[in-house]
């Protein structure tokens, strides 16, 4: 942490002597050099001069690296202070006139001396024993922090133990007095510095009353950070440094002396905002003013269920993407549902149950869309983008990435084949043009082309068209648009289509029902033949019956006539036969 | 002698991709990416057998990506599955461990190869947690898993 507070100055600087220009050497160090005695040095020249105050550039790479590489625990003073540096509004002005110097054109002699400086350390630099409790002593650092020290136990604190609160209260109030008086007493003030003085007490105040909190005193302190930032740069360029207590005569100090309770707890608040975090999740102090049910009101579970759904939702994850990529990018994390559900597992399954949920809508909504021409889009590209300036593979290099040219439905040759046509159209005289829309005009069918067509609606058949994208929609429109107008009124199209489909039923029917005769008629021959057997059967039968009849009727005589009339039958054919 | 096709021309050779791959193919994109990545990456200083462990990382990941769409969430259709699976986008043969019962994690294949082993058994990784001595954390030669017993 002790670097990433750190902050190198970038206080306004005086100006330079006659003769010194400012030069940005490749490696980022700025370095002075003297045209005419071509002399160049790190230091900067003339920088006796008392500093004129600036707030600290916002881009020094120290204080964006601990603006992004972690969240701020904001229960070590450190980095407190230097979050509540960094989002002071005051602060955020850039320091545009640091480049005024004519830094620039001239980059030469930064040949191979420069390499880079060793990162600055942060050292003790003097202490000074707490009244009241000995043996804890205060140490200031060469960046104008402070820690209190116990050389008994050998333990040191960036944040004030409470029992000590008081002593170190007590040198501080000591402290602002004697330079309260020392101040009237040089009389080479300016006249608005007591003000921030006055400020500077009453902070003090609001501190101590702020012990019986627990607010933790290091808030004080943000005024020691504030100008500790350009005072430490400040060392750099010159040896000089002036003690803390004359530092705080500085004009940096009126404005940051400004920055009272409120503004941090303000800030604090904003910061937490800005991460996602209830107020409930980090201690501003005071519970009391916290919103409502910011301690956490105790979620069902699927209320949370629902929540990190909300969240996946709001930030547009993709369904079809993979859990891994979710967490890789990490977006997620700083919004406060993320924190929801507790385990991983959990936020998985979520997640895998909403994709699924998701999946399955967009396939719905998917199937409910008309299937739209997929050359539209496609001819409405190059009608923007294609120009004769640009081959096809240029054309395609440049805009591969447009949806059109990846829809997976239209093949690469055809899309080159209408690129070359289109541009080849391109290169034809306007009325040839727009005799070719006319004709792709006239080719319309009544039913796709009417005068209750609008211009907004025309039919696809006609946006997929090469001649239709080949004019310029200025001149095109109007023409299309009188030509509407010029056209009947939309065929019985409704009418017509019922038509089609009765007589398709009709026709149905129809055959249902020479199916139907053709079955019955079978039928009934089936049945006629059947009939006819049995009554063929029948009529055997009683033929038959009848000759038994016949043959039971027969008498004596009868007999006998018949026996004769067998015998000469017989006999005859006795005779013949020898 | 076959003509030598240029990526263009490969991809204007190939069959084009089922409906529904435009949905997929970002993510698909970066697993390629990755994979080229892994692949890429100097292998100078690492050990010699953990040179092939980010490979087989990303080709695990790639499968089961797709595995899951297809069987979990049925968010693809049946021919862009075929589809992937002919165009290597997944692993056909680890899939179908995949869908056999006490393989459902498995990390690669050749951890259940025992006849590559010297005792003929099957990977350190293939060994449930809960029976591993003291709780030791072990990665496995042949890709760098670190359990994917089905219990665990």
């Amino acid at each position: 942490m002790l670097k990433s507070t750190y902050k190198p100055s970038s206080a306004l600087p005086p100006p330079l002597p006659p003769g010194w220009s400012e030069h940005k050497a490749p490696t980022g160090h700025t370095y002075y050099y003297n045209d005419s005695t071509k002399e160049s040095t790190y230091h900067r020249p003339g920088a006796q001069v008392p500093p004129t105050s600036q707030p600290p550039q916002p881009s020094n790479p120290h204080a964006s690296f601990s603006q992004y590489s972690s969240v701020p625990k904001l229960s070590d003073p450190a980095a407190a202070n230097a979050f509540l540096a960094q989002y002071d509004p005051a602060r955020q002005r850039p320091a545009q006139s640091f480049g005024q110097h004519g830094r620039g054109g001239y980059r030469g002699p930064g040949d191979g001396r420069d390499r880079p400086r060793p990162q600055p350390v942060d050292k003790p630099k003097s202490k000074v024993p707490i009244p009241g409790c000995e043996p804890w002593i205060l140490v200031y650092t060469k960046y104008g922090r402070r820690f209190a020290y116990n050389p008994a136990k050998n333990a040191s604190y960036w944040r004030m133990p409470e029992k000590i609160m008081q002593g170190v209260l007590e040198l501080d109030i000591n402290g602002i007095k004697d330079k309260a008086s020392g101040a009237q007493a040089d009389g080479k003030e300016k006249p608005g510095t007591t003000g921030p003085e006055a400020k500077d007490a009453a902070e003090v105040e609001e501190a101590e009353e702020q012990v019986e909190l627990g607010s933790d005193y290091e808030e004080v302190e943000v005024t020691d950070d504030e100008d500790e930032e350009h005072e430490g740069g400040e060392a750099e360029g010159d040896d000089q440094h002036p003690s803390k207590r004359q530092r705080t005569e500085d004009p940096a100090e009126a404005m940051a002396a400004e920055f009272n309770e409120d503004d941090i707890a303000d800030q604090l608040r904003a910061m937490g905002e800005d991460y996602g975090l209830d107020p409930g999740e980090y201690d501003d102090g005071n519970p009391d003013a916290w919103p409502e049910g910011a301690e956490g009101l105790p979620f069902s579970d699927a209320d949370a269920r629902e929540l990190f759904k909300d969240l996946l939702n709001d930030y547009g994850t993709n369904p079809y993407s993979p859990w891994e990529k979710l967490i890789e990018e990490g977006r997620v994390f700083d919004d406060a549902r993320y924190t929801v559900l507790s385990t991983m597992k959990a936020r998985k399954d979520v997640w895998e149950e909403w994709s699924r949920e998701r999946i399955h809508i967009l396939k719905e909504q998917r199937a409910k869309e008309e299937k739209k021409d997929p050359r539209i889009p496609y001819m409405a590209l190059l009608q923007q983008k294609a120009s004769p300036k640009l081959y096809w593979p240029e054309f395609k290099r440049k805009y591969r990435k447009e949806g059109p040219m990846r829809d997976t439905s239209l093949n690469d040759r055809d899309r080159e084949k209408w690129y070359r046509e289109y541009i080849n159209r391109l290169k034809q005289p306007q009325d040839a043009l727009k005799k070719d829309l006319m004709a792709l005009l006239r080719e319309m069918p009544a039913r796709a082309l009417n005068n209750k067509v609008l211009l907004e609606s025309l039919p696809s058949q006609m946006l997929a068209d090469v001649r239709y994208i080949s004019l310029d929609p200025k001149t095109r429109d109007p023409l299309v648009e009188a030509y509407i107008q010029t056209l009947g009124p939309p065929p019985e199209e409704a009418e017509a289509e019922e038509d089609e489909a009765s007589r398709k039923a009709r026709e149905d029917r129809r055959k249902r029902e020479k199916a139907l005769e053709e079955r019955e008629r079978s039928v009934a021959e089936e049945k006629r033949r059947q009939r006819r057997q049995l009554e063929h059967g029948k009529a055997a039968l009683r033929e038959e019956e009848r000759e038994l009849e016949r043959a039971m009727q027969v008498g004596k005589k009868g007999l006998q006539s018949q026996l004769m009339a067998a015998q000469e039958k017989s006999g005859e054919v006795l005779v013949t036969s020898p | 002698m076959p003509a030598i096709r240029s990526l263009g021309s490969a991809a204007r050779g190939a069959k084009k991709p089922p409906a529904g791959f435009e949905d997929i193919r970002d993510d698909l994109e970066v697993f390629g990416i990755k994979m080229k990545d892994a692949q890429n990456a100097p292998t100078n200083n690492v050990p010699k057998h953990q040179a092939q462990w980010p490979v087989f990382q990303v080709a695990h990941q790639r499968s089961r990506y797709v595995y899951e769409l297809y069987y979990d969430k049925e968010a693809i259709s049946r021919p862009l599955y075929e589809w992937l699976l002919k165009n290597g986008y997944a692993d056909a043969m680890l899939i179908a461990k995949w869908k056999k019962q006490g393989y459902e994690k498995l990390c690669c294949l050749r951890c259940i190869q025992t006849k590559e082993t010297n005792f003929q058994s099957t990977c350190i990784c293939r060994v449930p947690k809960a029976q591993l001595k003291d709780e030791q954390d072990v990665q496995c030669v042949s890709c760098g898993c670190r359990g994917c017993a089905s219990s665990d």
